[in-house]
């Protein structure tokens, strides 16, 4: 590797991407220095990994987010752990990403610069290694400052087989942690509704989480709510399980500062995406265990067994006042309320 | 008072209730509510809760969404509505766009806004186009409208108004012989603008009880019980079940807005024709910014009432409570959110949304319509 220049210009150009002197200069300033690693070679085409015993598995996923940073996270750690989790509610350990980048011509090489280094503080605490990556420019007006693409690649750890299919009557639904964090704090960020406030994304590695209960006997399905928040899950749940879905409204975290912002703007917390929460379907046997599992770790603390499958064929919500209704399937993108 | 909603639910089920009772809340945000908490599986069967003409995407008039539409499309224009606006079907021939969200679609510079303040910042950023802000909403809505009229609107911002008075809908239901309800919920937020008293006519002219309840279970639940007791001790009175927000007389300054910038005229609901002084409409000293002053042309006298419900759609009994959302034949068959016929199955606050949204009892499953017990 060259040694580390300086960097000397304030944002990114075309010629960033031309595959030139500036694009090189590009990767050794700012990517090589922040993800470098044994495996990742700037020079090469592609990456050789060491041998790997178990089950592979492997997960992509795109980040478009805006802004590009917010509290609690920015595109780099949400490159990184969006794609983690995925391969940690799959029952996987991962080891090494891919990463591409689209940066839109214009962007500031010091945002680039925060959100790389952001990128790979989130690779680092987790153990993964960054083996192999692309850079394009693309022109202004072509892209919203940044897109980036992640890959994974993860090894299957523990003993359960997690198939949505496995799901019964009788099985109980635990969150892992209040729901609607990182939409709201999106929204927040925004200020397009003259609102701002203190709310953090509760973007983060969910590993710790779905390792704690790795053990845990008649475990079936976890997942990520990410977009389309918890009730995306449920809908899921029933339409591949062909049951019901039955949930408490009263046990369901949510943050007072998202049902307030929730409220003002129309919104419903149950739909907006989370960044760091598990959910999980477990035998009605074993739902207390896993609770008590989660609930030692700083980021399950707030976790709550929040339903149970029935034998219906919806999703129903039993209301704080005891009366029931649908939880429907999300239609369109939130509009906002006329009055 | 106790701020509890299982305090006042309990109350209500404690109270004997012999025969029918049907309640009308007159507000969208009522109905959401009702349907949100699962209030009607809770209450005594007696107890009919029944959605009112509270939607003002519902009720804005057909020739008004189509007089926008084609503004949009045909001038140079920035065209700025509600978001709950865009989704609403008008009558065309089947080439042409249906609503504004599919003249959008089709290159019209339509955006959804979510307050007058929007509209502002809009024009300002666009100083060298015409603005044209298509203004629908009842007096909650308009008054912040009439405020930014008042206190000096940009120059290149215009207004294509279908500002509606709630209170004048209900009296005219009631007038009519017509309707099918035995007490009244008044709508919170307008009652906070206009002030409570403006509902006083239900017990004077129709002696009928009446409550004005906010957008929470308790604050519903509470206005319930207070019409089935003025019912049953025949002493009507005007009860505000919202008071932290509904105070005396409402906002002074909201109604000041109101009357310094518009005219109160008589004015067409979609599906239920002209109702008298329901309207809205620019004072002559705004002209300027009067989009159907500046755009004569698009004002097609012909097209009013001509095709404004599409065939078998009953959203017009739907707004006035003259049958429940799953008693038209379309509701959640041929009409639902993805493909909306009629008004109602549009808007967060149309009554057709709201059950297809929130019941248990969708179509198709066990589907069995229930019915407004008739007069």
């Amino acid at each position: 590797m060259t040694e580390t220049k300086d960097i000397t210009w304030a944002h990114i150009s075309l010629a960033h991407g031309n595959g030139g002197r500036y694009m090189r200069e590009l990767i050794e300033t700012i990517f090589s220095r922040y993800l470098s690693n044994p495996v990742l070679n700037t020079q090469a085409d592609a990456a050789s990994l060491p041998d790997m015993e178990g089950n592979i598995m492997i997960s992509t996923d795109g980040f478009t987010v805006q802004p590009l940073e917010f509290p609690g996270g920015d595109i780099g750690s949400l490159s990184i752990h969006g794609t983690l989790n995925d391969l940690a509610v799959a029952g996987a350990i991962p080891k090494y990403m891919t990463v591409n980048v689209f940066i839109e011509e214009g962007l500031e090489v010091s945002q680039l610069e925060r959100i790389v280094q952001s990128m790979a503080s989130a690779a680092k605490e987790n153990n993964i290694a960054i083996v192999a990556g692309d850079t394009k420019v693309v022109p202004k007006g072509q892209g919203s400052g940044l897109y980036l693409a992640t890959t994974g690649i993860g090894i299957k750890s523990g003993q359960h087989t997690l198939n949505i299919k496995n799901i019964n009557i009788g099985d109980r639904i635990v969150v892992s942690g209040p729901v609607g964090d990182h939409g709201t704090a999106i929204m927040l960020a925004r200020e397009e509704f003259g609102m701002h406030g203190a709310l953090q994304s509760d973007a983060a590695s969910v590993l710790p989480l779905t390792q704690a209960v790795d053990s845990i006997a008649g475990l079936k399905f976890m997942r990520d709510p990410t977009r389309g928040g918890l009730a995306t899950v449920m809908h899921e749940i029933q339409q591949a399980s062909g049951l019901g879905v039955y949930l408490y409204e009263e046990q369901i975290p949510i943050r007072d500062e998202v049902q307030t912002v929730c409220d003002m703007l129309g919104y419903d917390p149950l739909y907006l995406a989370c960044e760091g929460r598990v959910v999980a379907v477990v035998d009605d046997n074993n739902a207390e265990a896993l609770l008590a599992c989660w609930q030692q770790l700083p980021q399950g603390q707030e976790a709550a067994i929040i339903g149970k499958i029935n034998q219906g064929n919806q999703v129903v919500l039993r209301t704080t006042l005891g009366g029931e209704r649908l939880l429907d399937e999300l239609e369109d993108d939130p509009l906002p309320r006329i009055c | 008072m106790p701020d509890n909603a299982k305090y006042w639910l309990d109350a209500i089920n404690a109270l004997t209730i012999s025969t029918p009772f049907r309640i009308m809340n007159v507000c969208g945000g009522h109905e959401r509510a009702i349907s949100q908490s699962g209030i009607r599986t809770l209450l005594p069967k007696n107890i009919e809760l029944i959605p009112g003409p509270g939607c003002p995407v519902c009720i804005c008039p057909e020739e008004d969404i189509y007089q926008a539409i084609q503004l949009a499309l045909h001038e140079d224009i920035i065209l700025l509505a509600f978001g709950d606006m865009l989704r609403v079907p008008v009558n065309t021939t089947k080439k042409e766009p249906r609503s504004l969200e599919q003249a959008r679609a089709a290159g019209a510079d339509i955006r959804p806004i979510a307050s007058p303040l929007d509209a502002i910042r809009i024009a300002n950023e666009n100083s060298d186009k015409t603005v044209i802000f298509f203004a629908a909403g009842f007096e909650t809505t308009m008054a912040p409208v009439a405020a930014m009229l008042v206190e000096g609107i940009p120059k290149n911002l215009s207004l294509l108004l279908s500002g509606r008075l709630t209170w004048p809908a209900v009296d005219m239901l009631l007038a009519s012989g017509e309707a099918c309800f035995d007490a009244l919920i008044a709508p919170g937020h307008v009652a906070a603008t206009m002030g409570a008293e403006e509902w006083h006519f239900v017990i004077d002219k129709y002696q009928l009880p009446v409550a004005v309840a906010g957008f929470e279970a308790t604050s519903l639940l509470a206005a319930f019980y207070s019409v089935i007791r003025q019912q049953q001790e025949q002493k009507l009175f005007l009860d505000n079940c919202y008071s932290a927000v509904v105070k005396p007389q409402g906002n002074k300054t909201a109604q000041q807005y109101l009357s310094q910038a518009f005219d109160v005229v008589d004015s067409n609901w979609r599906g239920v024709g002209s109702i008298a002084g329901s309207g809205y409409q620019l004072k002559t000293v705004f002209k300027q910014h009067d989009a159907r002053l500046q755009f004569k042309d698009y004002e097609n006298n012909k097209r009013k009432r001509i095709g404004e419900m599409p065939p078998g759609c009953d959203c017009a009994k739907v707004v006035l409570g003259k049958i429940y959302p799953n008693q038209c034949r379309l509701y959640g068959q041929a009409c639902t959110p993805r493909q909306p016929i009629g008004p109602c199955m549009v808007s967060d606050e149309g009554a057709c949304r709201i059950w297809f949204k929130y019941r248990t009892d969708r179509p198709n499953e066990d589907h069995q319509a229930e019915t407004v017990t008739s007069a």
